[in-house]
């Protein structure tokens, strides 16, 4: 019983390593530029594929494609921010739709280059379990993921509090007229703040290709599943989008041991609901939630 | 909208698409579910423009109506039409469910309706001996005969959600031109300010969400109808949240009519000249279509329809 | 005599025009119609039978050369049963002849009742719900059904001996009769069975697992799902490494695409299989298929072209023989179609007045070494199973 527990809180732990790897950049965008890009999940979704194009194409280790992924995701990244600062009036729900258009346009190219196919790694170092005191079973993929996942997260927080441009990404979120008169270009950093975001997604693309599984139609399941947790989290914080990805991945998993796994994603929404309605700015979020 | 244009517009549709096309199963079908993404795209737009909240979860009503119109037709034997008015009423009072989350602003609302859509989706396939469980419902009653006229086949399911969709968007028209529109109206610039005059802000919206939900979950029953045939994953589909809000804001969600002319663009156009020509990729054309919309004319296809003449007026003027 | 000659002349050549013109209005095009998933969450599977569709008429059209000719026009019903119906509906509009396809239950109902009014048969392979044929739809026929699956697994866990089984199942419908089937039969024999749900969304299987493997303790694993949730399954597995002699799944697993890509997590893991991999085609129509599927897609067949295949020669072949008895063209396709009794790659096909075909009874394949060797029944076994073998 109490291995049961341990093993369910553990996977819990990792699998919210995974999840806050997909919502931080979501939340990094949303935080600086109240815009939702819809398109995150199939941004992710692209850099996994390339991480599959290099293994099975070219025979490389994945993390050896990270590079070029980079490249790849950073690039499609920009366009989503050059095609999104078109946008003049209305801008929470138009950019809604804008993005919600280029994920329909990346699924389906992805679907159509690579078909419908599920995929995911070979490699067996990835596959290995790996067993913590006897008790606790990992993958090593999950494994990695989570630290690296951890370490990167640590890096971008460390930059927004601690750098010129990531106090300025703070600035822009908090009171544009007001950064925008103290110097900082909004365009710039709102650039960069993508491009970070860019960074993030490909990370969490790789993460999910080493670990789990993937197939065209996963881009518009991360995507909510990130948003959830961005807006559990409360806007604009980083240790608040991982600790709200912890708790949804464990409450799931230990619906799945102690009820039933089909209930798994069940438990993931009531405490999201619940959350919500005791403290309607998430979690840490700072209280902008209820309508004026 | 123009009363002559309207009225022309409903001589059309009632008489004039019957006698085109009613040897033509294949494309009544297409309109048909062309209209029901309408009807919801009206239900969203309403809320939207008069609540002021803008829901992402807008499946969750069409799925709850549609099941409850369902189950009470096949295990308590209600009659169709009945059933389709009650999985409206069923649609409304789960909505009631959703009242907390008004307090909830912007994304948050958005999103706190998704997660209940998600939730009722679950209990959907969890409740087996009511809802039949993942295999869902199958032969699902059709709409009856009344007076000669079958109900059941294409053309009287055409009547009946184009009649759900005009009474949809007359209500949502007439809100709009009350004293109550008036106050909705109001709400959106400040609350505050209308609450200190007077005006019940939190029932207002509450009522509209009511509102909204009901003619979500009609359409909802009317599909099932329709199509005779339920499952969680079809009737929760985050087709019937998305579509309708693509159509809404392809049509001009600011408009009554908008969202009605967005919905019959958008499916009809990618059904009939798109799907042939690329089998493969018809979808992305829809993907661009909507940025293409957003970038150059995001009031919608009204808005652009009408900019035209006006302009031509103002060089004539100058 | 020059008035004779002309008349034999003039006869001969009437006759010759006649049989002519006979021969070729004897000589037709048949346009069949296919409604499939190409796009959508179902897309995988609904080009893996599109293929099989497309090899059949390449076939045909080479054995019945000269005399009849086959074209199928395929559309798509993007994995939604709304696009399904209209699918059928257009294809009814455009005077197909019969429509072969469909894959998942939820939209092969719809579809087929739309074929049914349009008083067009309608013959799949991807519809295994026990509903669908208790609706007295005489255009409606099926080659596979949820039993021929059920009793392969049931066989091959009760030649194992195995007297305590762990069934893990997605709640979709197709999945959760079956496992619901597996459970009455083997519970009926005695063998304990512990049944657990999984929701389609599930990606980390680990607690699920640990369940099984501290609470359950079965002597086999039984998982019916699709290639995902068998992945997930069995990774989670390798991690935990459950004490168990057998892994067993059903539909999707047994095959070559699965061994190509995920060698490690496939070694020695049980599925349902039609034929071995390499394919071992003896019978000159097997061999025949096997060439055309490789000319046609470069690659070897997989159960699902294996199945739009055969649904879609029985199909033709029953178009053939009621369009030689006149019958076609007033509606004698069904009652054709129930007079087959043929041996097809997937066994023997009968159609009962349901349009099921009752014998169907699948076999289990296991992986080894890369291969897929057929284990389960005996009489269609090439190999012997490893037992007990798992994949860590």
């Amino acid at each position: 019983m109490f291995e049961l527990t341990l093993q369910a809180l553990f996977s819990g732990l990792l699998a919210g390593g995974y999840y806050a790897t997909v919502a931080v950049g979501l939340a990094l965008v949303f935080g600086t530029m109240r815009v939702i890009n819809l398109a995150h999940g199939e941004l992710v979704l692209l850099a996994a594929y390339v991480a599959y194009a290099a293994e099975t194409s070219y025979g490389v280790n994945p993390v050896m494609a990270i590079p070029v992924a980079l490249v790849i995701v950073g690039s499609a990244s920009a366009i989503v921010y050059a095609l999104l600062s078109r946008i003049r009036q209305d801008r929470e729900i138009n950019s809604l739709i804008l993005t919600f258009g280029l994920g329909i346009i990346l699924t389906n190219a992805i679907l159509s280059i690579w078909k419908a196919d599920i995929h995911s790694t070979s490699d067996p170092w990835f596959q290995d379990s790996m067993v913590v005191a006897d008790t606790l079973f990992a993958m090593n993929a999950e494994v990695a993921s989570f630290v690296g996942g951890l370490v990167l997260m640590a890096g971008v927080w460390w930059w927004l509090n601690h750098s010129w441009q990531g106090r300025a990404v703070r600035a822009l979120s908090s009171n544009r007229a007001a950064a925008t008169l103290m110097g900082v270009n909004p365009r710039k950093i709102e650039i960069l703040s993508f491009l970070i975001a860019a960074l993030l997604a490909t990370f969490a693309g790789f993460a999910i290709y080493t670990g789990k599984t993937v197939f065209p139609a996963l881009g518009h399941v991360l995507t909510v599943k990130a948003f959830i947790i961005t807006v559990l989290a409360g806007m604009g914080s980083i240790p608040g989008v991982l600790i709200g990805a912890v708790m949804i991945g464990v409450i799931e998993s230990l619906t799945v041991t102690y009820l039933s796994a089909s209930l798994q994603e069940l438990a993931g929404m009531i405490l999201f609901l619940v959350v919500l309605f005791v403290s309607p700015s998430g979690l840490f979020g700072g209280g902008r939630a209820l309508a004026r | 909208m123009n009363r002559l244009l309207l009225i022309a517009a409903l001589a059309i549709a009632y008489v004039g698409v019957p006698l085109l096309f009613d040897g033509n199963a294949y494309v009544l079908g297409l309109i048909v579910a062309a209209l029901t993404i309408a009807g919801v795209a009206v239900a969203w737009a309403l809320l939207g423009n008069l609540g002021g909240m803008v829901s992402f979860g807008h499946a969750a009503f069409f799925g709850v109506g549609s099941y409850t119109s369902a189950v009470l037709a096949m295990k308590l034997g209600v009659p169709v039409f009945a059933a389709m008015l009650l999985g409206g009423v069923g649609a409304a009072v789960s909505s009631i469910a959703m009242l907390p989350a008004l307090r909830l602003r912007g994304p948050y609302f958005a999103l706190a309706i998704l997660a209940y859509a998600h939730i009722f989706q679950i209990l959907a396939t969890e409740m087996t001996p009511v809802t039949g469980g993942a295999g869902g419902l199958l032969s699902i009653p059709r709409f009856p005969k009344i007076l000669g006229f079958d109900f059941g086949e294409k053309l009287g399911g055409y009547l009946i959600v184009l009649t759900i969709v005009v009474l949809a968007a007359l209500a949502y028209d007439a809100i709009r031109r009350s004293t109550w529109g008036l106050a909705l109206k109001a709400m959106h610039d400040t609350e505050v300010a209308t609450r200190v005059v007077g005006v019940p802000s939190t029932h207002l919206k509450a009522a509209m969400l009511v509102l909204s939900a009901f003619l979500t979950g009609l359409v909802g029953a009317f599909n099932a109808h329709f199509i005779s045939f339920l499952d969680p994953h079809y009737a929760f589909s985050s087709g019937w949240t998305v579509l309708p809000i693509a159509a809404a804001i392809f049509g001009g969600y600011r408009t009554v009519w908008g969202p009605v002319v967005g919905a019959l663009a958008i499916y009809l156009v990618d059904q009939l000249l798109f799907k042939p020509i690329l089998p493969h990729g018809h979808q992305m054309i829809l993907g661009v279509l909507l940025c293409a919309m957003i970038l150059f004319s995001p009031g919608g296809l009204m808005p652009a329809l009408r900019r035209r003449p006006v302009k031509e007026s103002r060089h004539a003027h100058a | 005599m020059t008035r004779t000659l002309a008349n034999f002349v003039t006869i001969s050549a009437l006759a010759l025009s006649v049989t002519l013109g006979a021969g070729a209005a004897q000589a037709k095009d048949f346009l069949l119609g296919s409604e499939l998933p190409l796009t959508g969450s179902l897309a995988r599977v609904g080009q893996g039978m599109h293929e099989g569709i497309s090899v059949a008429i390449e076939m045909a059209n080479r054995s019945y050369a000269g005399k009849h000719s086959f074209k199928v026009q395929t559309i798509d019903d993007e994995t939604s049963p709304a696009k399904g119906v209209a699918a059928v509906e257009k294809l009814a509009g455009d005077g197909v002849v019969a429509i072969t396809g469909g894959y998942g239950s939820n939209i092969i109902g719809p579809a087929s009742e739309a074929a049914q009014k349009a008083g067009l048969v309608y013959i799949t392979s991807g519809g295994v719900s026990p509903e669908l044929t208790q609706r007295g739809y005489p255009t409606f026929f099926r080659i596979n059904n949820t039993d021929g699956y059920a009793l392969a697994m049931i066989g091959l866990l009760q030649e194992m001996g195995a007297k305590k089984v762990s069934i893990v199942y997605l709640n979709k419908d197709a999945t959760s009769s079956l496992a619901k089937q597996v459970n009455s039969a083997l519970t009926a024999k005695g063998v304990t069975v512990g049944m657990h749900e999984f929701d389609g969304s599930t990606s980390d299987f680990k607690p699920l697992m640990n369940k099984v493997k501290l609470q359950d303790r079965p002597d086999a694993i039984a998982m019916v799902g699709y290639e995902n949730d068998y992945v997930g399954i069995l990774r989670a597995a390798k991690v935990l490494k459950p004490q168990v002699k057998a892994v067993v799944g059903v539909w999707s697993l047994a095959t070559a695409q699965m061994a190509k890509e995920f060698p490690d997590l496939m070694e020695n893991v049980y599925g349902t299989s039609m034929l071995p991999y390499p394919v071992e085609f003896t019978q000159p129509e097997a061999v025949e298929f096997a060439a055309t599927y490789k000319k046609l897609f470069n690659k070897d067949p997989d159960y699902l072209g294996q199945f739009g295949y055969v649904q879609t020669r029985l199909l033709i072949d029953a178009v053939v023989r009621a369009d030689e008895a006149g019958t076609l063209a007033k509606g004698g396709l069904p009652d054709e179609l129930r007079k087959t009794d043929a041996n097809t790659l997937i066994g023997r096909v009968t159609f009962d007045k349901n349009g099921d075909n009752l014998n169907f009874t699948h076999r289990m394949g296991q992986h080894q070494g890369g291969k897929v060797v057929l284990v389960w029944p005996q009489d269609a076994a090439n190999g012997k199973m490893n037992f007990p073998a798992v994949p860590w």
